[in-house]
């Protein structure tokens, strides 16, 4: 019990006690048990378990990563990684004056697409409604597509973002973090692309190392290797 | 196999950038199958057995061996029968349930690989004629999904086949009876090997990858004998191929057949 | 191998069984976490001879969309076993005998996986058996088990199984194929150790009603042999060697 911090797995007892159970956790009697693979935290009288694996939730003003899989003469449907398809109305691209006789939707996305979009609404009943209209958002025309488990992505942009500006500023990358584990990279020489790529998912895999920063940085800075 | 599910758009555009460069994807030249790793008897219990690992294609086969009844016109032969499946859990695309045309498709070709080029002497598989006959059941299941699961399945086939080992059965009382301790080597008379190409534009390349399978216009399997000849060939996919592109393919499929051929050997020698 | 049922000693007279175990113990047991690329989890058993994999997917669309809940994801659970996974070549078509345990085994989970928060979704457990050897519903659900941590989905424990049995008048853990087959009964159990409640209970055969409790006893205590290795198996795969 000195150490706070414990790796956890589903059925493991954390602790008893009159604890307050958070995330991830149930009270079962005393006990407090884990109900994820991940980090439990003690917090005063409240207990958490950060995950290390799991779909991506949505949640309202996300920004995510979406791929156009469908469309229908009224809407786009999206895979954002996620237990569920994210909607994109067709008015969020046409504005308000789209008429389902004159414009054809796949004139602006087509199935394949990359879009940064963000998750307007979602309340599970219903899948999420998402939206790219607005500065930053839209269609990716280039870069490169990375995948890592969206439980992880808080891990990669580190503590007010220092995880990931020392990965752009080490190889000159820039790079967009979705909420739902899907990145884009886009770097203008082919070796900074590539280092990019590997910091990504050396989080990925080591998220739970305790001084990932500090092994990040050796990598980045490590001359050659691939 | 399958059409899976929809490539990013970017990627594709990449693929073909890289192959204007000469250049793949995952670092490969043009007529580099992925990496081939082949465990011999991966399941004891069957006659043979190998699971295949082509890049993150994955595919175990086994085979079984059983007296049977022959075919009606073909009383002095013994049986061979392939199959293939996709494993639910190989994919999330794939869904349970009869076998869909591509994974039929999947089956046949690699069945006419082993049956076209006489790899098994079908002959020596009599136990009484045009009563009882050996039968050889090679039943492929696909665990894992990357791309080009024709020679992925031919692959596991062939060295599950090669090291089978079956039993011996003499007719008793008009039945097919086991004798023990007469187990003997399935008689193969050549090692086929499929090569599957695909077109990405004006180029050929070995052994798709899946986001590869998922950006070509077309694909051709050929199967190659030990001496070199092709025994069997299946176009596939909506594109099409020009006469010289057709001849360079099967030139391809030879030499780089010989190659994976002596993978095959090799992987048997370690099995025993 | 020219031992036949008629001679096989189930149990000699220093309380050896036919595989050389003595009666509480299991047999070899592997478990791995993960191993599938495109699978949200997986994992891999080794139970004695048994070989068997799963993957585990979702929570996902419901397809059939009649199919789906409003109100919690579900989950649905495919046993199913290789042509060549037994002696005699099995028919591809899936069998009764799947079909009922494909049924005990999603029932097993379900106590366990928590869904309410995934309304309108499927949670996809495909169980394959590669090679079968007395006991797969067991090493199945120990494995499916790990799939779904492996996979993300939120459990309240881990379901750990394993049988006990009957045979030569003696209760063992671990029935093996020719226990099963020339033994007197088979129980397999699945058991939530941290919740300590049981989720999967058959017998096949007669036991005394003293018989039945030190059987269910003797199970339990081999769930819970199965659960430390399945805990060992995430441990590794997710935290390595650095234990805490």
């Amino acid at each position: 019990m000195e150490n706070k911090r414990k790796y956890v797995i589903p059925g493991d007892v954390i602790t008893t006690g009159p604890y307050r159970p958070e995330q991830n956790v149930i009270l079962d009697g005393n006990k407090i048990i884990s109900t994820a693979i991940g980090i439990s935290e003690i917090y005063d009288d409240s207990i958490k378990v950060i995950p290390l694996t799991g779909k991506y939730i949505p949640k309202i003003d996300d920004l995510v990563i979406g791929k156009v899989v469908s469309h229908t003469s009224l809407s786009w449907e999206l895979d954002i990684n996620s237990c569920y398809v994210g909607f994109l109305p067709a008015q969020d691209v046409f504005g308000r004056d789209f008429s389902a006789h004159a414009d054809e939707l796949s004139s602006k996305l087509k199935s394949g697409d990359l879009v940064a979009a963000r998750i307007a609404n979602f309340d599970r009943t219903r899948d999420p409604l998402v939206t790219i209209a607005d500065r930053d958002l839209g269609k990716i025309d280039s870069g490169h597509l990375v995948k890592i488990s969206p439980s992880k992505v808080p891990r990669l942009i580190g503590k007010r973002g220092t995880m990931i500006q020392t990965i752009e500023m080490a190889t000159g990358a820039a790079i967009t973090i979705g909420q739902n584990g899907w990145v884009v990279v886009s770097c203008e020489t082919p070796e900074g692309l590539l280092k990019a790529k590997k910091a990504i998912q050396m989080v990925d895999e080591k998220a739970h190392v305790a001084n990932l920063t500090d092994q990040v940085k050796e990598m980045l800075e490590s001359k050659g290797e691939s | 196999m399958t059409s899976t599910s929809v490539i990013d758009e970017l990627k594709k555009s990449q693929i073909l950038e890289l192959l204007e460069q000469g250049k793949r994807v995952d670092g490969r030249a043009l007529d580099e199958p992925r990496k081939l790793m082949i465990e011999i008897n991966a399941i004891p219990k069957a006659n043979g057995s190998a699971r295949v690992r082509l890049g993150d294609s994955e595919v175990i086969c086994g085979v079984k061996i059983q007296p049977d009844r022959p075919f009606p016109d073909m009383g002095d032969k013994g049986i061979f029968i392939c199959t293939a499946e996709l494993l639910p859990l190989s994919h999330p695309s794939v869904e349970t349930g009869p076998p869909g045309p591509d994974v039929i498709e999947l089956a046949r070709v690699v069945d006419r690989g082993i049956r076209e080029s006489h790899m098994i002497d079908l002959s020596q598989l009599v136990i009484a004629k045009n009563k009882s006959v050996v039968g050889v059941f090679a039943d492929n299941v696909v665990v894992d999904y990357d791309g080009n699961l024709f020679d992925a399945c031919a692959y596991a086939t062939t060295a599950a086949i090669l090291s089978s080992k079956m039993p011996k059965w003499e007719m008793k009382d008009d039945v097919p009876t086991l004798v023990e301790g007469g187990e003997s080597s399935v008689p193969v008379t050549t090692i086929p090997v499929s090569v599957t190409m695909g077109k990405i534009g004006n180029y050929i390349i070995v052994d798709p990858n899946g986001d590869e399978w998922d950006s070509m216009d077309a694909r051709i399997t050929i199967t190659t004998d030990s001496n070199g000849n092709i025994c069997a060939l299946q176009k596939g996919g909506i594109g099409g191929f020009t006469f010289d592109e057709v001849i360079k393919c099967g030139e391809i499929s030879v030499k780089v057949g010989s190659k994976i051929r002596e993978k095959l050997k090799q992987a048997k020698e370690g099995g025993q | 191998m020219g031992g036949r049922d008629t001679t096989l000693v189930l149990l000699d007279e220093n309380g050896i069984r036919c595989d050389g175990r003595k009666v509480d113990e299991p047999r070899r047991i592997m478990i791995k976490a993960g191993g599938l690329k495109n699978a949200d989890g997986s994992a891999y058993i080794e139970f004695g001879d048994n070989k068997i994999i799963v993957g585990v997917f979702g929570p996902r669309d419901v397809h059939p969309k009649h199919m789906s809940n409003t109100d919690t994801g579900i989950l649905r659970v495919r046993y199913h076993m290789e042509p060549f996974s037994v002696t005699e070549r099995k028919n591809p078509a899936p069998s009764r005998r799947e079909i009922e345990i494909s049924k005990v085994i999603k029932e097993a989970l379900e106590p366990a996986v928590m869904l309410d928060k995934f309304p309108r979704t499927a949670v996809d457990v495909f169980i394959e058996v590669l090679q079968a050897d007395g006991g797969t519903r067991c090493a199945a659900l120990s494995a499916a088990s790990v799939a779904l941590a492996d996979a993300g989905i939120p459990m309240r424990d881990m379901v750990a199984a394993c049988a006990a049995g009957k045979a030569a008048d003696t209760i063992i853990l671990d029935v093996n194929n020719e226990e099963d087959q020339a033994g007197q009964a088979d129980m397999p159990i699945g058991y939530m150790p941290s919740l300590e409640k049981i989720t999967l209970l058959q017998l096949d055969g007669v036991l005394t009603p003293a018989e039945y409790k030190k059987c269910v006893e003797t199970g339990i205590h081999g769930c819970k042999i199965v659960y430390e290795l399945q805990k060992k198996a995430l441990t590794e795969k997710y935290f390595g060697n650095g234990e805490k």
